[in-house]
């Protein structure tokens, strides 16, 4: 995939090659807008909204990394969500398990590349880092998508941010910290292999 | 731990230090292993969170057309019949209210639009009637002469001169050849009102400013179908 052929016919307003693109990164941008969001219908939407605005803005794109530039743009789109929500507080309609829990999505469920066990693995990690994650800050929470979920460079999240590189890491550390503080609270939870201190001995 | 080395060694663990900023780091974790216990913890965290298994998108995302609203490429001549059609119906609907204003202001008789001939202009004639001598009263009874002429409002000050010599029971009524004579003068008057006004908008140009009208929109819609038809 030409990216750059893609980007510059797309600015000329072919819809085609802007699709391509839209392909090639709709993982990415559904998964940031999932992380921020914690629900997956909300993040579908926010995907959607993220890449008509992309489109209808992307001659204003002058260069640089179009996948910093994406995740801008669902950033936006999230923050726009979130306000909506503040705006009009919904009540979730999956049903509940005796804890309390949401209970998981079929889909989820359905994936067959993952035997039970390790969906069940897989699952709690998943609901973990997801709980914990949404008690982080939206500006933490935002950071350590892009960066440790993400992979981004810190340049690239300062770009797609809009935030100085210094508070970049500033931001990370804390949000590192705060989530080590929450995740140590589901160390029982968590199977062995995911567990902290295998990230220690791992590394 | 303070928020400075937090952010040292989150850094590092990045490999965002400047070398000579990672040298002393690392000197540092010799004596302090609380450092190196903070580092392992950022580590382990750093690793859980990228170890998240990566959703795939619930379906795709390509856009439509109709999403990001484009149009279909339309013809150079399309703008030109657009402001022609939207022109052509304007002044039609302005020409048709013209012309049905005209024709009720013409129903509506000379009092219409100019403010008088209601109750209140009587009241005050009246009096002004009542003070008019009885030998006035027969220039009244000559109104049939006057009626005669085209213009209707001097119609107007002679009926009222006659009701108003009516009111002030002149000598002439009680005689009884006034009414005879100014109930000839009605039907005269009657027949002056009617006359319908010839239309400020001709309807030729009326009609020819519907078929410009029709003709453009259905310009307009071919040419639109082909375009999207094209297009799609």
């Amino acid at each position: 995939m030409n990216e750059q052929a893609l980007i510059q016919d797309a600015q000329g307003g072919n819809l085609d090659a802007f699709n391509t693109l839209v392909l090639h990164y709709q993982d990415s941008v559904f998964n940031t807008a999932l992380r921020i969001l914690g629900d997956e219908d909300q993040a579908a939407d926010a995907t959607q909204e993220a890449f008509i605005s992309a489109f209808k803005s992307i001659t204003s794109f002058r260069g640089g990394s179009f996948k910093g530039w994406l995740m801008r743009t669902v950033t936006n789109a999230c923050y726009d969500e979130l306000r909506r929500q503040k705006r009009r507080p919904t009540t979730p309609l999956e049903p509940d398990t005796d804890d309390g829990e949401e209970m998981d999505s079929p889909r989820w469920l359905a994936d067959p590349s993952m035997t039970p066990d390790q969906k069940a693995e897989a699952d709690d990690v998943e609901h973990a880092i997801q709980h914990c994650l949404n008690n982080l800050p939206l500006e933490f929470k935002t950071v350590v998508v892009m960066a440790d979920i993400q992979g981004m460079d810190y340049s690239e999240v300062s770009v797609a941010i809009r935030v100085p590189l210094g508070t970049i890491k500033s931001r990370l550390a804390r949000a590192r910290l705060r989530l080590r503080e929450c995740l140590q609270g589901f160390a029982e939870l968590l199977p062995a292999s995911y567990r902290l201190e295998e990230g220690i001995n791992a590394s | 731990m303070n928020q400075r080395d937090l952010e040292l060694l989150s850094a590092y663990l990045d490999g965002q230090l400047n070398p000579s900023d990672s040298a002393r780091l690392e000197a540092r974790f010799k004596s302090d292993l609380q450092l190196v216990s903070v580092l392992n913890d950022l580590r382990a965290t750093r690793n859980l969170l990228r170890k998240l298994p990566e959703r795939k998108a619930p379906r795709n995302f390509t856009l439509t057309r109709k999403m990001v609203g484009q149009n279909p490429p339309l013809p150079r001549a399309y703008p030109v019949f657009r402001l022609a059609t939207a022109l052509a119906t304007l002044l039609f609907v302005f020409s048709f209210g013209l012309n049905s204003f005209n024709r009720l202001a013409a129903s509506q008789g000379p009092g219409f639009g100019m403010g008088g001939g209601g109750g209140p202009e009587d009241s005050v004639v009246a009096p002004y009637a009542a003070e008019i001598p009885a030998t006035e009263a027969p220039a009244a009874t000559e109104a049939p002469s006057v009626a005669l002429a085209p213009p209707a409002p001097t119609l107007v000050p002679t009926q009222e001169a006659a009701n108003a010599a009516q009111t002030a029971e002149s000598p002439a009524l009680k005689t009884g050849e006034a009414p005879d004579e100014l109930n000839q003068s009605q039907p005269v008057t009657d027949q002056q009102v009617p006359q319908s006004p010839s239309p400020v908008i001709p309807s030729a140009w009326q009609t020819g400013l519907a078929i410009v009208a029709v003709i453009g929109l259905l310009f307009m819609l071919v040419t639109r179908r082909l375009a999207l038809n094209r297009w799609r």
